[in-house]
C-alpha cells in the first residue's frame, strides 16, 4: 500500500495479447461494421471496438492501467502533446507506414505533434451551433448570439462538457485565444459565461439529439462531426461555424506504449490510410478526412460542403487547443468548477 | 498486564479450555463458512477504502504527476465556498426526497398494512415494488421524457389547463426524481413496521375517547418511530450519493457531491487526491447515518424487507 502513489504515476507495463485480435477505443461514429468487416476480410484479424466519449476517460483509463488490452487510440491534438508528455504513446515507425504523404499540407506537420512522430491525423472538424429553426429566434452566426437572445434562449441552450471548448467560447467572444494563459483574461472569460449559465439547461457533448430534435431545446454547441449528421437527419436542424472563428480539432491515430499487438496496430493505421478505404468511411460517416487523396475521390457534393469542408477564411480565424502549462490549467479548472457548481 | 491466575481457575484447567477452543472442529466450520466473505470484504472493501484514505492525504496528487508528502491540504481545499455549496446541494437534495418520500409514502404503507383488502395485499406491495426490477438509469431516462417541455407531464397539463413546467434540468426535477427511485424502500420500510402495528391499542384508545387524530399521533406514530427512523435514514444514505438522477434530470443546475467525485477522477484535471478526500467525506456522511440507522432504526424491518 506505501507504494501506491508511486504506480499512480507510472505508466502501465507492456501487455502481451493474442495476435489476430486488435483492440481499439475510439470515438462513437468513427467506426462502422462495413469498415470493420473490410479490415477483417483483408488481414484475418478480429477487430474489437471500444467507446470513450471523452479526452479525458480515455486518459484516465490509460494511465490507471485499465486500457492494457488498447493498440490504437484515437486521442485529440492536443491530447496527443499530454500523453507523449506522459510517456504513455510509442514512436511512430514511418518506414512502417504507406501512404503518409497522402495527407493534407496542414497535416504534414502539424503543432501538437511535429512531424507526426506519435500520432496520424485520423479526421478533423469544428465546433460550432446545432440549432433548431423552429424554436430559434432568428438564425445564429456567431457565439454572441447565445448572449445576446440569452432571455428567449432560456434554458433551452446546451453547451459542451468541455473545460477548454466551452471556457473557450467565453474567451473567443471577448476576443481572446483559446490557448490564453493570462489569468486575467481567464477570468474575464469566466464572468462572461457566469452570465449566461442561469439561461443553460446542461452541459452535455452527447445526449442532446432527441431534445433538439423535439425543439425542447433551442441550440446545442457540438462537434461537427456530430453535429452535421442530424443536421442530414431533419432539415429544421442546421449547424453553423461562428463568424468569428471557433475551435478546430484533429482526432489522430495513436499506439499506447502498452500496446499488445503493435503490428496489427500499424496495419489498421494504413488500412484507414488509404484512399479509397478513407473515402468509403468519409461517405458513410460524414467526417472531414485530413487525407487529401481520399478528398479528391469525395464527390462534389461533400467535397463542397462548407459545415464539413469550411472555407479558408473561416479556418483563418479559427484555431486549435493547445496544451497548457499545468498553473493555467489548474485555473481553468477552478473557474469551470465555479460554472458547473453554481 | 495482569498476569496473577486467580485462585478458582487453577493453570491446567485452562490451558485444556484453551486447547478445546483451538481444536480444529471448533473454528474450522466457522472460518470455513465466514472465510469467503471476510476475504470477499476484506480486499473489495476495507484495501480500497485504505488506499483511498491514503490518496487523501496526499496534497494536489495529479495522476501523472509526482506525489508530495502527506497533508491535510485535500481536507482543505473542500472547505472552500463552490464545494461547500455542493456539500450543502447535496444534503438538501438527500433531505428534501426523504421527506417526500415520507410524505407519500406513508399513507400508501398505512392503506397497504391495515386498509387494504387482505388476499390482494402481497400483490399489492409486490406490485409497488415492481420499478425496482428495471434498471435506475432506465427509470431517469424515463423521467426525463415525462419532464421535458414537450413531454409527457407537459402534454397532460395542456389538456388539463394548466400552465406548462419547464421542470427539466433544474433541481425540482431531481427531487422528483430521488423520491420515485426510493419511494419503494421507503414504503416497505414502513409496511413491515405498520404490519406489526397492535390493533387492539387504537381501538381501546377510540373506546376511551380518542379521536382519530390523537390515535394516529399518540398510538400509531410512536409505534412506527423506528421505522420511520429507518426508511428515512435508508432514503436518505441512497440519496446523498446518488449519481444518476442528479446527473441525468438536474443539468447545469444540480452539481452534488458524487457528480463532484466522478469529475475529480474522469474530468480535465484529474485531481485524484482531493476526489479521495471527497469520498472519504462522503463515506463519514454515510457510515454516520448508518449508525444513526443500526442505533435508533427499527433493524428487523429492514432485514426484513431486504430478504
Amino acid at each position: 500500500m506505501a507504494n501506491c502513489r508511486q504506480n499512480l504515476t507510472r505508466p502501465p507495463v507492456t501487455g502481451s495479447g493474442d495476435p489476430n485480435t486488435l483492440h481499439i477505443y475510439t470515438w462513437a461514429n468513427y467506426s462502422d461494421d462495413g469498415l470493420i468487416a473490410a479490415f477483417t476480410e483483408r488481414t484475418g484479424i478480429r477487430v474489437v471496438v471500444d467507446i470513450f466519449d471523452s479526452n479525458e476517460i480515455m486518459q484516465t483509463k490509460m494511465r490507471a492501467g485499465g486500457g492494457a488490452a488498447y493498440s490504437i487510440l484515437y486521442p485529440s491534438d492536443y491530447v496527443v502533446s499530454e500523453m507523449v508528455g506522459d510517456g504513455l504513446l510509442s514512436a511512430i515507425d514511418h518506414s512502417r507506414l504507406v501512404g503518409l504523404e497522402n495527407l493534407k499540407k496542414q497535416w504534414q506537420n502539424p503543432t501538437y505533434d511535429p512531424g507526426n512522430a506519435h500520432s496520424v491525423p485520423f479526421n478533423w472538424g469544428t465546433t460550432g451551433l446545432l440549432y433548431n429553426r423552429d424554436v430559434t429566434p432568428g438564425s445564429p452566426e456567431d457565439w454572441i448570439f447565445l448572449w445576446d437572445n440569452q432571455d428567449a434562449l432560456s434554458r433551452r441552450i446546451t453547451l459542451l462538457d468541455d473545460m477548454r471548448e466551452t471556457l473557450g467560447v467565453a474567451l473567443k467572444v471577448l476576443g481572446y485565444s483559446y490557448n490564453t494563459t493570462d489569468p486575467a483574461q481567464i477570468e474575464a472569460a469566466y464572468g462572461k459565461l457566469r452570465e449566461l449559465q442561469p439561461h443553460i439547461a446542461a452541459f452535455k457533448t452527447t445526449g442532446f439529439e432527441n431534445e433538439i430534435l423535439a425543439g425542447d431545446l433551442s441550440i446545442s454547441m457540438a462537434y461537427s462531426s456530430d453535429a452535421i449528421a442530424l443536421t442530414l437527419e431533419d432539415e429544421r436542424l442546421d449547424y453553423v461555424i461562428p463568424a468569428s472563428g471557433t475551435s478546430l480539432w484533429t482526432d489522430t491515430l495513436a499506439i499506447p506504449t502498452s500496446a499488445p499487438n503493435v503490428d496489427a496496430a500499424y496495419q489498421w493505421i494504413n488500412f484507414l490510410l488509404e484512399p479509397e478505404v478513407a473515402k468509403a468511411a468519409v461517405e458513410r460517416l460524414l467526417f472531414a478526412t485530413a487525407n487529401q487523396a481520399a478528398f479528391d475521390l469525395l464527390p462534389d457534393e461533400i467535397r463542397n460542403n462548407d459545415q464539413l469542408y469550411p472555407p479558408d477564411e473561416v479556418l483563418d480565424r479559427s484555431e486549435g487547443i493547445q496544451s497548457i502549462d499545468t498553473a493555467s490549467n489548474d485555473l481553468f479548472d477552478r473557474f469551470w468548477t465555479e460554472i458547473t457548481s453554481a | 498486564m495482569a498476569e496473577s491466575p486467580l485462585p478458582s481457575s487453577p493453570a491446567p484447567d485452562w490451558g485444556s479450555h484453551l486447547a478445546q477452543t483451538l481444536a480444529p472442529q471448533r473454528w474450522l466450520g466457522p472460518v470455513a463458512m465466514l472465510g469467503p466473505s471476510g476475504l470477499w470484504l476484506f480486499l473489495l472493501l476495507v484495501i480500497p477504502t485504505l488506499l483511498i484514505l491514503e490518496i487523501s492525504l496526499v496534497p494536489g496528487l495529479r495522476l501523472g504527476q509526482p506525489a508530495g508528502g502527506y497533508g491535510l491540504g485535500n481536507y482543505l481545499q473542500i472547505l472552500e465556498p463552490v464545494y461547500l455549496r455542493v456539500m450543502g446541494r447535496s444534503l438538501a437534495f438527500a433531505l428534501g426526497s426523504t421527506l417526500l418520500c415520507l410524505g407519500l409514502g406513508f399513507p400508501v404503507a398505512y392503506w397497504l398494512a391495515l386498509m387494504s383488502p387482505k388476499p390482494w395485499r402481497n400483490l399489492l406491495v409486490v406490485a409497488f415494488i415492481l420499478p425496482l426490477w428495471t434498471s435506475s438509469l432506465l427509470r431517469a431516462y424515463a423521467w426525463t421524457t415525462i419532464l421535458r417541455p414537450s413531454g409527457v407531464l407537459n402534454t397532460l397539463f395542456g389538456v388539463l389547463g394548466l400552465p406548462s413546467q419547464t421542470w427539466l434540468n433544474t433541481p425540482t426535477a431531481v427531487l422528483i426524481g430521488l423520491a420515485y427511485s426510493f419511494l419503494p424502500y421507503m414504503v416497505l420500510i414502513l409496511y413491515a413496521s405498520l404490519e406489526k402495528l397492535d390493533t387492539r391499542l387504537l381501538e381501546a384508545a377510540a373506546d376511551l375517547g380518542a379521536n382519530p387524530q390523537q390515535r394516529f399521533w399518540k398510538i400509531t406514530v410512536p409505534q412506527t418511530l423506528p421505522g420511520i427512523a429507518a426508511g428515512c435514514l435508508l432514503v436518505f444514505i441512497a440519496a446523498l450519493g446518488d449519481f444518476v438522477v442528479p446527473t441525468l434530470l438536474g443539468g447545469a443546475s444540480s452539481m452534488n457531491i458524487s457528480r463532484l467525485i466522478y469529475n475529480q477522477f474522469l474530468g480535465p484535471t484529474r485531481a485524484w487526491g482531493f476526489g479521495s478526500a471527497l469520498s472519504m467525506v462522503l463515506i463519514l456522511a454515510v457510515s454516520l447515518a448508518i449508525a444513526l440507522l443500526l442505533k435508533y432504526g427499527d433493524r428487523s424491518t429492514v432485514t426484513e424487507t431486504s430478504q
